[in-house]
């Protein structure tokens, strides 16, 4: 397990490296000058070789990198052009924001998602099953964008139950104001109701496949209970293609936060990440992409952890 | 004939206070006292900067119009019942005084006080003077040779007074408008030191400590999370001073008790909010939580159906332009030929992009003073449309000076030369009028305008191939000063301000930092110094008439700033500035 847990970090140390090239050499690859696209029209030459010396943007690129890197090492993740803060800074503000709709939206979707997966194996081919999967389809058919609005105009225009927007204090004042509260249930529920419709299909599937399993039928003539079977034996086993599912969707989560608090106007790091792409904040969407990718590796390698914990077959075949 | 006299325009403003004290447009409403107002900012646009001397990052309407103005006020004020007109009510300083034939101005401050309870002195004039000069980058109004490069000495002889003697004689009217209009005076009482715990001194006064002490105050506006609680900017000398900052944005303002100016607000608190997107704007306008807010052009249609709102364009000091590469190695030859630049702006069809495109929500533009909101710069020829849509009249230009024009193909020069009928100089027998015209993605209107160009300019056999590319690269290329680039539109145009008096000194003359595109005309220099140094209207008139007819850019709609959506219960806010500054001081609410 030791020699398993070595090769995954180090492959991990590996990929985050690469992102950091990757990231680093696109912004690079850029035409165009990035002082003047900041400054604007009006900026003079001074302003322009001011500008270029503070960034070390008149340094050549292999430099800016090797600086670039020597400031990550030491937790410097540059400083934003335009917000007027640093990169960190700026996600110790925005990233607790998202990681609280990310965290609810995906408890409550795996809250609803597992048993309703599981309802729907049970009862295949059944009238539950037809209208879950056909609920499922449409829900994730559905844009988030416009699952979103749908949501505002029904319970913030129509009939008046709910904020339009999110939260707008620091994360420490949300339980202060219960309005900050009410502020999270649209974003949570344009979130969590997609993830509820992939994880639920993902689900119903595993439970089928395990449904059939040898090791069923054995536990089933030693004579466990039907529940027995489902909660002891069979949920286990469904739940490995989820976990690694819930690792590999957390960019795919990302992105759904970034559509979700634009609409919502939650001042998470999805906001971040789409303001500073139209305002061409580069250290800052470096930052945000490098934490995502971090966080997707993460969440790889914990998901394989866990896996091989759950399954040891995997740390043998390894 | 005098462009205008600065004196009279302080009896404007005292009208405009008895018609806001009347509570005009209440119709017998109760006038309440108190209440918060709320603002919507733009989006994606937050205040990010507090220091009044703003570098060009900046240097933005968010954070200078519509925050930093709130608490620093300058010098002299800009903006007055919805013009552009110097407001010495809401000034600092008198009117300044021009002596020596317009080479020594002389201004006299106010009796206004800081918030603390300080007089605003000359001292504090001289702070921000000692700062400027020795930080040139470091304030975004600066233009090489220009202020503060063509003052030659300054001095300060009691604290009322500051006395300024330039390199020559200037108009005072320019003057004022594009050069005084840059000071801010800063509290050198409160400000003048190079760390947290150094004391107060008169470090400005020395060039290098003045860098240090500009180094510190840049610092201390980096800290965004202090801003509503670090002393430096607790003093203040507009009508409002900070209640909270939060870094996404959202600000509460509470009024200045010991604001010298005029109009004392009246609500107790008023707050900024930002927005993600025009969407997330729009839904929180539809539940009723903005005072003052802006609907997106896009759902324009739905303006009637907020009932509870009013709606009014918002238009800006500004005009807008893309420019062609006088310098471009292939065109440039056909650029530099008038007949072929009026040709192409004759197939710019603004009336039409502004109904189409914008839903009928932008200006269009004949030359660079804009045309709306109404001024008095702008001249009687320039009222009108020099070069309005005409295919016809394009094809016409070209056929007469030695182009055989082939409609939705591509027109070549078939009679090359410099005399009458030929193609001008450099131009060479069978040259293609072909072009490249990069613009910036990421806005609908701008790629709409670009495709209607490019159908436009077939009917006359201009091939034009269009290209997408970041606002980065369209921009570095625009002002890349290469010969490869040929037609830019990095989607804005211009804002006069801080220099708004239209004169086009930064954008139109020879060499200029701001004329990305090369254009240089010995007469159209010539036009643009004589504004600079008259008094008389008809020299701007004289630049902006030759402007116009010369088209050193090719002009486009402008669209309006924002849709404004205004409670009906909110009064004071209208007119709006066309320099989008906000007056919440002026605003109340009524019952209904």
């Amino acid at each position: 397990m030791t020699g398993f847990l070595v090769r995954r970090v180090a492959q991990s140390t590996l990929v985050v490296l690469g992102v950091t090239v990757i990231t680093f050499v696109l912004t690079k690859l850029l035409p165009g000058g990035v002082a003047r696209a900041i400054l604007g029209v009006r900026a003079s030459p001074q302003a322009i070789a001011e500008f270029n010396h503070e960034n070390g943007l008149d340094l050549p690129a292999w430099q800016q990198y090797l600086y670039y890197l020597g400031q990550l090492l030491h937790g410097n993740l540059g400083f934003s052009y335009h917000l007027n803060q640093s990169v960190v800074e700026l996600l110790q503000d925005h990233l607790p924001k998202t990681l609280i709709l990310l965290t609810i939206s995906t408890l409550l979707a795996l809250a609803i998602a597992v048993p309703l997966g599981m309802l729907q194996a049970v009862r295949r081919n059944k009238l539950e099953d037809y209208f879950f999967t056909s609920l499922s389809f449409a829900l994730y058919s559905m844009p988030p964008f416009w699952l979103a609005l749908i949501l505002i105009i029904i319970f913030a225009v129509n009939l008046n139950l709910l904020p339009p927007q999110g939260p707008q204090g620091a994360v420490s004042t949300y339980l202060d104001d219960p309005s900050q509260i009410l502020g999270l249930v649209l974003p949570v529920m344009s979130l969590a109701l997609v993830t509820i419709a992939l994880f639920s299909r993902y689900m119903r599937s595993s439970m089928l496949d395990n449904l059939v399993q040898d090791y069923v039928r054995t536990a089933r003539a030693k004579g466990v209970s039907t529940t027995g079977v489902l909660y002891r034996h069979v949920l286990r086993n469904a739940l490995i293609p989820i976990v690694t599912l819930l690792g590999l969707s957390l960019p795919g989560i990302f992105s759904g936060a970034l559509i979700t608090e634009a609409i919502f106007n939650y001042p998470g790091m999805g906001l971040l990440f789409w303001n500073s792409s139209q305002s061409r904040d580069y250290p800052v969407l470096l930052g945000v992409t490098l934490v995502v990718a971090v966080a997707t590796v993460v969440g790889n390698l914990l998901a394989d952890v866990f896996y091989a914990v759950v399954d040891p077959r995997v740390r043998v075949t390894e | 004939m005098r462009i205008h006299d600065l004196r009279a325009v302080t009896i404007l403003p005292l009208m405009a206070l008895v018609l806001a004290a009347c509570g005009t447009g209440t119709t017998g409403a109760n006038k309440l006292a108190g209440g918060t107002a709320t603002f919507a900012e733009l989006p994606a646009a937050t205040p990010s900067y507090i220091l009044p001397m703003t570098s060009c990052k900046y240097f933005s309407v968010t954070n200078l119009s519509q925050f930093i103005e709130l608490m620093y006020r300058p010098l002299y004020w800009f903006g007055q019942n919805g013009q552009v007109k110097l407001n010495s009510d809401l000034s600092l300083a008198s009117d300044p005084v021009y002596s020596d034939g317009g080479k020594t101005v002389t201004m006299k401050l106010k009796n206004w006080k800081w918030s603390d309870g300080a007089p605003i002195t000359s001292r504090d004039v001289q702070f921000w003077m000692n700062l400027y000069k020795a930080n040139l980058g470091g304030y975004c109004g600066y233009t090489p040779k220009y202020f503060p490069d063509n003052v030659t000495s300054m001095s300060y002889p009691d604290p009322q007074t500051v006395v300024f003697s330039l390199d020559k004689a200037y108009g005072s009217y320019w003057f004022t408008y594009n050069e005084l209009s840059q000071i801010t005076p800063m509290p050198q009482h409160a400000w003048d030191k190079t760390s947290d715990s150094s004391p107060v001194g008169d470090y400005d006064m020395d060039p290098k400590t003045a860098v240090d002490v500009y180094k510190y105050l840049d610092g201390q506006s980096k800290t965004l999370g202090t801003f509503a609680t670090n002393p430096l900017w607790q003093v203040v000398s507009g009508p409002w001073k900070l209640k909270s900052f939060s870094t996404e944005g959202a600000v509460a303002m509470i009024p200045n008790p010991g604001y010298s100016g005029p109009v004392k607000p009246t609500i107790a608190e008023f707050d900024l909010q930002p927005y993600t997107t025009g969407t997330a704007e729009f839904n929180v306008l539809h539940s009723g939580g903005i005072d003052l807010g802006y609907i997106p052009t896009e759902s324009v249609s739905q303006k009637d159906s907020l009932t509870k709102y009013t709606f009014q364009p918002w238009i800006g000091w500004q005009f807008v332009y893309f420019q062609e590469n006088f310098n471009n190695a292939i065109n440039g030859a056909i650029y530099k030929q008038l007949y072929f630049r009026q040709a192409m702006q004759h197939l710019v069809d603004q009336t039409t992009w502004i109904s189409q495109i914008f839903k009928g929500y932008a200006v269009p533009t004949y030359g660079p003073v804009p045309i709306q909101p109404a001024s008095q710069f702008v001249s009687p020829g320039e009222r009108n449309n020099p070069y309005p849509y005409d295919p016809a009249a394009a094809i016409k230009l070209l056929t007469d000076n030695g182009w055989t024009v082939k409609p939705g193909g591509v027109s070549t020069c078939s009679n090359p030369g410099t005399g009458t009928g030929q193609c001008g100089a450099g131009i060479a027998s069978g040259q293609k009028a072909s072009f490249k015209l990069e613009y910036a993605s990421g806005t609908i209107a701008v790629t709409q305008e670009m495709e209607a160009l490019k159908t436009a300019f077939s009917k006359a056999g201009l091939e034009l191939n269009l290209s997408e590319n970041p606002f980065n690269t369209v921009i570095g290329d625009a002002f890349g000063g290469t010969t490869t680039a040929d037609m830019d539109n990095w989607g804005g145009g211009w804002i006069y301000a801080p220099d708004y008096m239209p004169t086009g000194e930064s954008l139109f003359s020879t060499g200029a930092g701001s004329n990305g595109g090369a254009y240089s005309d010995s007469k159209m220099d010539d036009l643009i110094t004589a504004t600079t140094t008259s008094n008389d209207v008809q020299a701007l008139y004289a630049y902006e008439d030759y402007n116009a007819q010369q088209l050193p850019v090719i002009f486009i709609p402008s669209a309006d700033a924002a849709l404004t959506m205004a409670k009906k219960t909110l009064h004071g806010w209208d007119p709006q500035d066309p320099l989008l500054q906000i007056y919440p001081e002026n605003w109340y609410f009524t019952s209904s």
